[in-house]
């Protein structure tokens, strides 16, 4: 094979060629649609998994960044959201109707693993049957519960009466065999590793780990529902502070502040965009410090002195993050075409508690290098466990950090650029152990980048000229963007890819509104990366993959 | 070989029984005195326990964190003591389905009382005149090794009653700890009985209090932990193991099992774990004050003090380890065990035989 055909096809020097692409797919492609993001090819069905090998082997589309289903009057739809880790602008999505009597569809689940959860969620919320999937069960609601709430003819108000006899120990039959020398074990719903609400069911062999199969759901606060709910314009904007609530508040809020001014057409002022860009690298470091905290205290056991010493140096960022937005985790502090408000007064004082932070923070990191880091018992503990190939890391849809370490050069605030990071001098780190150390070192790294970027934002805030500090741009009171215009757009969330996908239906409420979150792609991969270790790396490994569960249940 | 430098002390059970009985006692007359001293020594060790689990641990951990911890109770938060006391006993006792009674009550009990009853042979000192010691057999340090020892049974019968596969684990990981750590920390101790050539803990201890050398008039004195240092520092860290602090807080293990072999036990059969660990961090540090550290010899104060300042340095030193050190992995924990402790605790031995047998 010369490396000429090697070049994946629709490949062009200004661009995707999506004729190209289409004359690929030859008579798989029904139709086309045009999303705001991409173009979107209609396939049948029972083309599914055919279509989307071709777009992975031949296309180079190596991302399934998320799924949507939805249900119209006349059709059930899955999305399947497909873009490249080398290179994010491309996109492409493949729509995939179903009969809405008999809503069918081949799984994807074969070509990207990521589908799997995708699928079993988009069946469990909208009621998607997938052919062929590996084990399609219900994922965020419990499995006795009847109806799919995102589907059409669901009754909000039907309670839920299920009989006693569904409820009965659901791990019984399958659990007890005699025969069997393994153990099954329940790590959580509640165990002090879990970081929340997550609940492993862990088949061991001695110590080791035979089998590990993440239940999720116990945090399902339905937010898709909700934000389908709320105007665009104002009462959407107070949930992502509740996605992922580990301080990531402005990263979650500039998700849904990317999608809806595209969907809308909203400019929003560099001024603005600045101050965008500095709180949510503040919001990062936060979530990371939180991050290195917890997974310390996985490994050492205890509240010892790393976790404490990274919550005091979190607490700093987050009474910055209390001046500027007035709270400390649930921020809402974005709006629509800017910000709610300029920098707190007086500003010389902002700007120097902000410096003071950045100022001692390389001797804080170094500090946390001798340590942690350099600490010979953590490095046996952590170097070549939970390793993560990049190969999985793709095909499980691993985006942020835990890609990074994989060594997986991706980062959406470079490779999509959005708010002020362009104009910025700053690097995306990777790494390329793929093991808990690695993802660990990532986080370390990140946080002093992300430090670069405040400062150079701060930098650019004091000398902004007093007349130019426009915070918000000029936004309609009611946003009502045109019926069945489609958009999936994402930010570097502190976990990775935080996308969203929004259908306008001609109101001022989205027709669908489907968040596509980190945490969960990433926390599907647990089970590859687990397997066959011992009970502490599993422990490791979790608190490594840095998951927070309000954004893996949402 | 070694002249004892006092007179041979009186025992604390003799001393009772003199002050109540006179110096002619009858059998039951020395039981009464026997029990007597023991329920002392229980109680000033049950003391130390009781302070050191709700108080003094959270405050050397708050130290070592940049917290400032408990200070809401009486003068620096010290009345959390019977605060907690209160509060731990008036939880109910919660017996779970399906546990083994006998070994699931007693489990608590035997933890506790073990790690007590190692105390009868600890040289102590004497405060106002008064040993502290109960006894004094020629086979002590044998005996304090394995009352020290019974603990792992306790965990054992916990983790294997509780019905419970995190606790089954704990136990199971208790045991395989121990094991491989007790030999090196036996091995290691009779390093030192080869130089001393008794197993008695006075003499042991008197032996100690001779001058090694005098710098600038000051004298070091022949404690074993400058005699032989490395034998030392392999006797602290099997000792971390021994008493289950980081980086060997393997049974226990909160974020991988939970709370090990503890998990099933509330109410006042936590209250008896919780202690019958510290009484035996305590023990611990008593056989280390002991065999390594010359047990209550020291200047100006009286024994006692220095007995109890010494084992409470011991006690901070797991706090401190626990603070700071990243803990171990099972199978890691085992590969140090067998491979490294071992192997470097026999070479201590045989060398210590060696140098003792060529040069004294």
């Amino acid at each position: 094979m010369s490396l000429q055909e090697r070049q994946p096809v629709g490949v062009t020097e200004d661009g995707l060629d999506y004729d190209a692409l289409a004359d690929l797919l030859g008579d798989r492609v029904i139709g086309r649609e045009h999303h705001l993001n991409a173009e979107g090819f209609v396939v049948r069905p029972t083309d599914v998994e055919e279509t989307l090998e071709l777009l992975r082997d031949e296309a180079g589309f190596d991302h399934l960044s998320c799924l949507t289903a939805q249900e119209y009057e006349d059709r059930y739809e899955s999305i399947y959201h497909l873009t490249k880790y080398d290179d994010r602008t491309q996109e492409l999505s493949v729509v995939v109707p179903a009969d809405p009597e008999d809503p069918v569809s081949e799984s994807a689940a074969g070509v990207y693993e990521t589908a799997n959860w995708h699928e079993r969620e988009a069946y469990d919320l909208v009621g998607v049957d997938y052919d062929d999937h590996p084990d399609l069960r219900r994922i965020l609601l419990p499995e006795t519960w009847q109806g799919h709430p995102l589907a059409n003819d669901y009754h909000q108000d039907r309670p839920q009466l299920v009989p006693f006899q569904e409820h009965k120990n659901p791990l019984e039959d399958d659990h007890h065999d005699a025969e069997s020398d393994t153990m099954f074990l329940n790590i959580g719903p509640h165990h002090p590793a879990t970081h929340g609400v997550l609940h492993l069911k862990t088949t061991l062999d001695g110590e080791q780990v035979a089998d590990v199969d993440p239940d999720i759901g116990y945090l399902h606060r339905c937010e898709e529902q909700m934000a389908q709910q709320g105007t665009y314009r104002h009462q959407i904007m107070p949930y992502p502070d509740r996605w992922d609530y580990a301080s990531a508040g402005l990263l979650n809020e500039w998700a849904y502040a990317r999608v809806a001014e595209d969907l809308n057409d909203i400019e929003v002022p560099e001024y603005a965009q600045v101050i965008r860009t500095m709180g949510a690298e503040l919001c990062r470091i936060a979530a990371h410090m939180l991050a290195v905290g917890t997974f310390a205290l996985d490994i050492y056991g205890d509240f010892t002195a790393i976790f404490m010493y990274a919550m005091r140096d979190r607490e700093k960022v987050q009474n910055i993050l209390e001046d500027l937005t007035g709270q400390r985790m649930m921020f809402n502090y974005f709006r629509l075409g800017g910000v709610v408000w300029d920098l707190p007064e007086p500003r010389e004082e902002f700007f120097e508690q902000t410096r003071d932070f950045l100022d001692d923070l390389p001797e804080t990191l170094e500090e946390y290098h001798d340590l942690i880091t350099n600490n010979e018992i953590f490095q046996k503990r952590v170097i070549d466990t939970g390793v993560l190939d990049p190969e999985d890391a793709k095909s499980y849809g691993c985006t942020g950090p835990v890609a990074r370490a994989s060594g997986i050069d991706y980062d959406l605030r470079r490779d999509d650029p959005y708010g002020y990071y362009d104009e910025l001098d700053w690097d995306v780190i990777t790494e390329n152990g793929g093991d808990n150390y690695s993802r660990f070192l990532v986080r370390m790294q990140e946080v002093e980048q992300s430090a670069r970027i405040i400062e150079q934002c701060v930098d650019l805030l004091e000398d902004w000229p007093e007349d130019e500090r426009t915070i918000q741009s000029n936004v309609p009171r009611t946003l009502k963007p045109e019926p069945d215009t489609e958009t999936y757009r994402a930010v570097e969330g502190a976990k990775g890819e935080l996308g969203i996908y929004v259908r306008s239906d001609g109101t001022d409420k989205p027709g669908r509104f489907k968040i596509r979150s980190p945490c969960f792609s990433n926390l599907s991969a647990l089970e590859s990366m687990s397997e066959g270790e011992y009970v502490p790396d599993l422990v490791a490994t979790l608190g490594s993959l840095d998951v927070i569960l309000g954004e893996v249940d949402r | 070989m070694f002249a004892p430098l006092q007179a041979e002390p009186t025992l604390l059970p003799e001393t009772i029984g003199r002050f109540l009985f006179g110096s002619e006692m009858a059998i039951w007359q020395e039981m009464i005195a026997a029990f007597l001293a023991a329920f002392v020594v229980a109680n000033v060790m049950l003391a130390q326990a009781g302070v050191a689990g709700p108080w003094a641990k959270r405050k050397i951990t708050a130290a070592f964190t940049d917290r400032i911890a408990v200070n809401r109770h009486g003068p620096a938060g010290l009345l959390i003591i019977p605060a907690a006391a209160v509060q731990l006993m008036a939880k109910e006792l919660i017996i779970p389905d399906g546990v083994d009674r006998p070994a699931y009550d007693l489990a608590p009990i035997l933890l506790a009382f073990s790690a007590l009853i190692g105390f009868a042979v600890i040289p102590m000192g004497s405060i106002f005149g008064i040993n502290l010691q109960i006894a004094d057999p020629e086979s002590g340090v044998a005996y304090v090794f394995a009352a020290a020892s019974i603990a792992t049974l306790a965990l054992t019968m916990a983790g294997y009653a509780s019905n419970n596969k995190y606790s089954l684990m704990g136990g199971l990981r208790a045991i395989a700890q121990n094991i491989a750590y007790e030999i090196p920390l036996i091995v290691t101790g009779a390093s030192v009985i080869i130089f001393t050539g008794t197993l008695q803990t006075s003499e042991i201890v008197a032996q100690q209090a001779e001058p090694l050398v005098t710098i600038a008039g000051v004298s070091i004195p022949s404690w074993f932990a400058f005699v032989n240092p490395f034998a030392f520092v392999l006797f602290m860290v099997a000792n971390l193991a021994e008493v289950g602090r980081n980086p060997f807080d393997i049974p226990e293990a909160p974020t991988e099992i939970v709370a090990g072999y503890m998990t099933e036990y509330s109410s006042i059969y936590f209250v008896l774990f919780y202690m019958g660990e510290f009484i035996h961090i305590f023990l611990g540090g008593a056989i280390v004050t002991t065999l390594f550290l010359g047990g209550p010899s020291g200047p100006v104060l009286p024994g006692f003090v220095w007995f109890v300042i010494k084992i409470w340095a011991i006690f901070l030193f797991t706090q401190w380890a626990r603070s700071a050190v990243p803990r171990v992995r099972i199978d890691q924990l085992i590969e140090i065990g067998w491979k490294g402790m071992l192997v470097l605790s026999f070479a201590n031995l045989i060398l210590t035989a060696v140098i003792v047998g060529v040069m004294l």
